[in-house]
């Protein structure tokens, strides 16, 4: 683990079993995060964001089954493999919430709507900091001032239906912040809010993560709120990172063709009026029993017949810190890429082949006997 | 009513009382709708986006306020005084897409029945083959595979379930769509399909859309007009580009400048908007926005201001125009990238 990451993602695999196959949502998924930096982690719902973040806390149900590899660096400079700690052992339970905490997309839904406010904030606080219940009210009042809660001895004893969308937010990120965590995992925090509360809700979020040299792992499908939240971005389609890279780079430049089909399917306010968007055709296909191919293949306006639908591309460096898993690039490193697909193709079909006239021979002396 | 407009709604109130509350969804809402455009109704949740659009289809009957219709004869109606026999036939001109695409289909129907629906009702002496025809021509104009019409809602997407909400309302041949947030709930990239989708039929049938967002960056891409509503109130009305890039009321200001654009390079001023949407059952007295506007002056929580015209076809509700210096997008910079 280098040094100054404080995660880092190594080839996560998230299995469901299901009546109906087996159902590999998220599928190799690689990343890590510096301390103090925010990832974007950007798709289309259904693409296995929400699964890998929670798979990072372990809060996934029970049916999911995690493998692979995520490597944290805890507060005394430990590095733990979270995925080999009993998801409901002790450990884990020291880290969740303290150390990583998270945001949720819906804030009605987070809350419970049977316990006043501050009970629940305080919750983390009496589990994480304290047991001294005059001192954690304290330390609850307090973080709920500093994300810019008003008249909060009054709030603090309010139910969660007297709150409105924007406040809650506020709240559960105070919930989120009460033991100034490491890493602070946010998925959708916004996309259920107004614009003029989402850029408030943004600000808070920048000014708390430069007060707390906090990192954030940011999930969302606004390219927009990426534009302005991150500092690296990493795209994800079909439970696969098919693209990172430094926000400004991606943007400017997008080189994988599903990267490039998102951006221009967003319009820019300012942009030509009369242009079409461009979209990409069809949808997200159901992650069970894939095929081995690009799973953009099917979408895919720069497919290879032959390569792209026999063989999975790779994370492959194009430049520092930018990384695509794409055949159809120009980029040389991409270019050696496909030639050793290419090869391993040709290589398993000739393998194949002989096994099939191996086969062949073998059915023909069985019916001679 | 002006000779090229379609549709003018003219001090259009809508009032929900219960025991002894009343909340002020629409106050005093006054538009002008020219045949073939686009009209985008911006705002946060809560301003009555969404009662206006459901007002105009008179699917709530309005308190107050008259929305004329000038119907494909010429002929100027009232639409929300016209008598049942009136109104069944003015309804065909005017449909709506909803918002959600799960909760508006009818699980218990096939998708060609849902289709078919409003040609049911609006046509009953048409034949039963007709009516499939006619179902089966619009589900392939929306990009609908004719095979799959039989199965029932849930075998959809959410974009495939959009398409099916856009035939259904488009099958009777209407000139004006409300569409009420009909891309919200989907995905960037289906969103993109479903935009073109709407635009192509607009040209082929010169429909009238009337836009309700909240999504300012596909209200930009899509509207010719474009009307700014506050606590139930039009603030601002005029051209896509003028507010924009000059807006003329402090809270399209500020609501423009919250907008995330999908560019890091992009860095401009941020006005904060303090607070939230005052509560509609207690507005504040005066210009509504008064509490959260940063040109506030005592005037301005005494009087309410004047909706009026400041430039051809630039509607403003507010006191300080002229006086005060706003900002909007910078069409230069953001041009750049391209």
């Amino acid at each position: 683990m280098e040094k100054d990451n404080i995660i880092e993602v190594k080839d996560l695999h998230v299995d469901i079993k299901m009546l109906e196959g087996l159902l590999t949502p998220v599928r190799g998924v690689n990343f890590e995060i510096k301390k103090g930096e925010t990832l974007g982690l950007v798709g289309e719902s259904g693409c296995g964001k929400s699964i890998t973040c929670k798979a990072i806390l372990g809060i996934n149900e029970k049916k999911c089954v995690p493998h692979g590899e995520i490597m944290f660096r805890t507060t005394d400079d430990e590095e733990i493999d979270l995925l080999s700690l009993n998801p409901r052992g002790k450990e884990i339970r020291d880290i969740r919430g303290k150390q990583i905490s998270m945001i949720f997309q819906e804030p009605m839904v987070a809350f419970s709507p049977m316990y006043t406010i501050g009970n629940q904030i305080n919750e983390c606080t009496l589990l994480h900091i304290t047991k001294d219940k005059k001192k954690a009210k304290e330390i609850t009042l307090e973080v709920m001032r500093k994300v810019g809660i008003a008249n909060v001895e009054k709030r603090y004893k309010q139910y969660p239906h007297e709150f409105s969308g924007g406040m809650l937010q506020r709240a559960l990120i105070a919930m989120a912040l009460v033991c100034y965590p490491k890493l602070l995992i946010a998925d959708e925090p916004t996309t259920a809010l107004d614009v003029t509360i989402q850029a408030q809700i943004l600000e808070l979020m920048k000014e708390l993560q430069k007060e707390f040299n906090m990192a954030i792992l940011f999930i969302t499908h606004d390219l927009g709120v990426v534009a302005n939240m991150c500092d690296r971005v990493a795209v994800m389609y079909l439970g696969r990172i098919v693209e990172t890279g430094d926000a400004k780079t991606i943007y400017a430049n997008p080189q994988h063709p599903y990267t490039r089909g998102l951006m221009g399917s967003v319009h820019k306010i300012g942009g030509r009026k009369d242009e079409r968007l461009f979209s990409i055709e069809g949808t997200v296909p159901l992650a069970m029993n894939l095929p081995k191919a690009c799973g953009f293949y099917d979408r895919c306006d720069a497919r290879i017949e032959g390569l792209c639908d026999k063989a999975e591309p790779e994370l492959v460096e194009i430049e520092p810190g930018h990384k695509i898993a794409c055949f159809n690039c120009q980029n040389p490193a991409c270019l050696a890429h496909r030639e050793a697909a290419m090869k391993q193709i040709k290589e398993d079909e000739a393998k194949a082949a002989a096994e099939a006239e191996e086969n062949a021979k073998g059915g023909k002396k069985r019916g001679k006997r | 009513m002006e000779k090229d407009n379609i549709l003018e709604v003219k001090g259009l109130h809508k009032r929900f009382t219960s025991k002894n509350v009343t909340v002020r969804a629409v106050t005093d809402v006054s538009f002008s709708v020219k045949e073939g455009e686009t009209i985008g109704i911006v705002g946060e949740s809560g301003c009555g986006k969404t009662t206006l659009g459901r007002c105009i289809v008179r699917a709530y009957g309005a308190s107050e306020g008259e929305v004329f219709y000038r119907t494909k004869e010429g002929e100027e109606l009232d639409f929300l005084k016209a008598d049942k026999k009136k109104m069944k036939d003015i309804r065909k001109d005017i449909q709506m897409i909803f918002q959600d695409p799960y909760s508006s289909l009818d699980p218990r129907m096939t998708v060609l029945d849902i289709i078919k629906e409003p040609l049911r009702a609006n046509y009953p002496n048409m034949s039963k083959a007709e009516m499939d025809q006619r179902a089966k021509d619009m589900a392939a104009k929306v990009g609908l595979n004719p095979t799959y019409l039989m199965r029932y809602p849930h075998a959809f997407s959410g974009g495939q379930r959009q398409r099916i909400g856009i035939a259904r309302a488009l099958v009777i041949n209407p000139r004006i769509i409300v569409c009420d947030e009909a891309v919200s709930a989907l995905d960037v990239s289906i969103q993109a399909q479903v935009i073109n989708l709407l635009k192509d039929l607009q040209k082929e049938f010169k429909l009238t859309y009337i836009f309700i967002s909240h999504d300012l960056s596909v209200v930009e891409h899509i509207s010719d007009k474009v009307g700014v509503m506050y606590l139930g109130r039009l603030v601002e009305y005029g051209s896509t580009e003028d507010i924009f890039a000059h807006p003329k009321h402090p809270y399209t200001e500020a609501l423009m400048s919250a907008v995330p654009v999908a560019d890091p390079t992009y860095r401009r001023e941020r006005i904060p908007l303090k607070g939230e949407i005052p509560n509609p059952a207690n507005p504040p007295s005066g210009c509504y926005f008064h509490t959260r506007c940063r040109y506030c002056t005592e005037k301005c929580s005494l009087e309410t201001p004047e909706y009026r015209e400041v430039e051809p076809g630039h509607f403003v509700a507010c006191s300080r125009c002229g006086e005060i210096e706003l900002t909007g997008f910078d069409y230069s910079l953001l041009n750049k990238a391209d």
